[in-house]
């Protein structure tokens, strides 16, 4: 399978803060959902993959291709939302769409009404008296304009209404229908992923964790139940992280079957949600970090 | 690129709308045509270029389909477009009041001084912030004057002297020199800032 | 085409598909030759992935329930008579199962559960 984005190798540091050989790859005409806690990398991802920041090694291809020589092709394919507003705040929409217009060959006119109208969003109002929710509608107004194969968004559902958040995934259910088109997204409402995600990146403290397809993280990871007394040294390293409560203990498990092999009956074991997994990878590093510090 | 100076031109029509006409009423008035010419120009660019500062705006511009390098370039041939309207304005306006030519000797001072000043201004925005740039003129007016009193007392009087014998001059190999320096630096400026921004995290 | 997928089940969605759709041919409500809503088009309805969807199928074309044909989509396979029998007998032998556990929990003897299937069979037709 085709992967629009590749990620080979990639490292970037900041002070204090370092993406590791980072490698991730996002297939064509599937929904990618990018999944870690904050602070994580997830945005320093996305700006990496957008060329907002440049690696300090590795590798950043999209559609096979790389920035240094075809920015402007890659651009051009590409129908971003950020999480903060990016349009000017002291002009109207029509007036932002006279700005961003002529940047794309493919731009629609009646795509872009399309969504005004869908949206109900004001033309000739000043962007500045937009609310959060318009303000995130305007921006996916101008991604989807211009026939983008692939469509990149950071957190485009925090802060957003329920109801508003539904009407997005039918949008993007609807964009995926040809097959043509590819959405990776960073989000940490993981219960939006249920409902379109095709796979699941989640990253770690700048380190890639893992990329599945979505129905496969359940089949892997597990979240396991019983009494305390079950753990020992040897028992222990089956979980990545383990809560302890004077009731028993809670743990994740990355490999299910054998899990289940091990202690048999003497546990349950549950469908562990994408928080379930974040939460206890967490907890999991933590420990490392304490007993190796 | 046209498209990013259509851009800077949309963003500042109204103060393009309101500095205009005012550039053109002074004509009426018995001011230096030099010094506002000057001082309108400088103002509408950085104007133009402290509106694109934001980090937004740098994320928006970078996630178009445009280079580092024509964001840059945009704003160095925007800088003329501004500069020009200034002196047609003023152009006009003199020859509604006056029935006359401006000088094209001041023209060409006008335009040489907004383009040192551009020159020096940008490359140190790309760096820092234009925020800073009042600072870092206060702090070379300081300077200056420093200068001024305790080293070269007549420091204003020899510039004033050696502006007044710039103008009077009409050697054309100076002028020419003269154009040719500024066109230089501007160059200079402008390659200096696209390797700035190319490297500007935000 | 009727497709229920519940979101609390122990069962994986991908799972439900498949037994719901495999149900819809077995009992025939699905012909041969049926054609199936395309994956995609099935997840935006479902509000599920479309790997899922594409999952459920791939797993119904190795059973031979469906078949697709690249560009046109899927479709309902010719049914095998043994197998479809197979398949009902096996369906009804574990509804009878529940119906025994049921009737041991409230104590209802085998003569007794014997008399009220006789009753049932008969009313019916």
């Amino acid at each position: 399978m085709e992967n629009v984005i590749e990620l080979n190798n990639v490292t970037k540091s900041f002070k204090g803060f370092e993406l590791k050989d980072l490698s991730i790859s996002v297939k064509k005409g599937f929904v990618t959902g990018f999944i870690g806690g904050n602070g994580v990398g997830k945005s320093t991802t996305i700006k990496l993959i957008m060329n907002l920041l440049r690696p300090d090694s590795g590798e950043v291809s999209l559609f096979g291709m790389n920035y240094r020589e075809h920015e402007k092709e890659i651009k051009q394919r590409i129908g971003f939302v950020f999480d903060n507003n990016i349009l000017y705040e002291n002009i109207t929409l029509s007036e932002m769409k006279r700005i961003i217009k002529p940047a794309y060959k493919n731009w629609d006119d009646t795509i872009f009404q399309h969504y005004v109208n869908l949206f109900e969003l004001p033309l000739k109002k000043q962007i500045k008296t937009f609310s959060k929710g318009m303000l995130m509608k305007a921006s996916l107004t101008f991604a989807l304009s211009h026939h983008a194969e692939l469509i990149i968004m950071d957190e485009p559902t925090s802060g957003l209404d329920p109801i508003f958040r539904r009407e997005l995934l039918d949008i993007l259910h609807d964009i995926m229908q040809d097959g043509e088109k590819t959405i990776f997204f960073s989000t940490h409402i993981t219960t939006d992923l249920d409902r379109i995600a095709d796979y699941i990146t989640f990253i770690h403290n700048g380190q890639h964790i893992f990329t599945k397809e979505h129905y496969k993280i359940e089949e892997d990871y597990a979240i396991v139940k019983g009494e305390t007394n079950l753990l020992d040294r040897d028992t222990e390293r089956e979980f990545i992280g383990i809560r302890r409560s004077n009731y028993g203990f809670e743990a994740l498990t990355m490999n299910r079957q054998r899990t289940q092999n091990i202690f048999g009956n003497t546990v349950i074991l549950e469908k562990p949600t994408l928080e379930d997994i974040m939460l206890y990878t967490k907890k999991g590093n933590d420990n490392y970090v304490e007993s190796y510090s | 690129m046209l498209n990013l100076i259509r851009k800077d031109i949309v963003l500042q029509k109204n103060t393009l709308l309101i500095l205009l006409p005012l550039l053109f009423l002074d004509s009426f008035l018995d001011g230096s045509r030099i010094y506002v010419g000057i001082l309108f120009s400088i103002a509408i660019v950085m104007q133009s270029f402290a509106t694109d500062e934001k980090p937004s705006v740098h994320y928006l511009m970078n996630s178009l389909p445009y280079t580092r390098k024509e964001i840059v370039s945009s704003k160095y041939a925007g800088a003329c477009v501004f500069s020009f309207l200034v002196m047609l304005t003023i152009l006009i306006g003199n020859l509604v009041v006056t029935k006359e030519l401006v000088p094209w000797e001041q023209l060409l001072f006008i335009a040489g001084v907004v383009a040192v000043f551009i020159s020096l201004a940008f490359p140190f925005s790309y760096l820092f912030k234009s925020q800073y740039l009042m600072i870092a003129s206060i702090v070379l007016f300081v300077l200056y004057m420093i200068v001024v009193s305790k080293f070269i007392p007549d420091l204003n009087d020899r510039i004033r002297e050696a502006v007044r014998t710039l103008l009077s001059l009409d050697h054309s190999l100076l002028y020419g020199g003269a154009v040719l320096s500024v066109i230089l630096l501007y160059i200079f400026s402008w390659m200096l800032s696209v390797r700035i921004y190319s490297r500007k995290v935000f | 085409m009727h497709i229920l997928i519940s979101n609390s089940s122990k069962e994986p969605i991908y799972n439900q598909i498949t037994e719901q759709i495999k149900g819809l041919v077995l009992s025939g409500e699905l012909k041969a030759g049926d054609v199936l809503p395309s994956m995609r088009q099935l997840a935006k309805d479902l509000h599920i992935s479309v790997i899922t969807t594409k999952r459920a199928y791939e797993e119904l074309e190795r059973e031979g329930f469906i078949f697709s044909v690249v560009g046109k989509g899927s479709f309902v396979s010719e049914q095998n008579n043994e197998m479809i029998l197979e398949q009902k007998r096996k369906a009804i032998e574990e509804q009878l199962l529940a119906a025994i556990q049921n009737s041991k929990e409230i104590g209802l003897e085998l003569t007794e559960l014997q008399e009220l299937l006789t009753l049932l069979y008969k009313e019916d037709t």
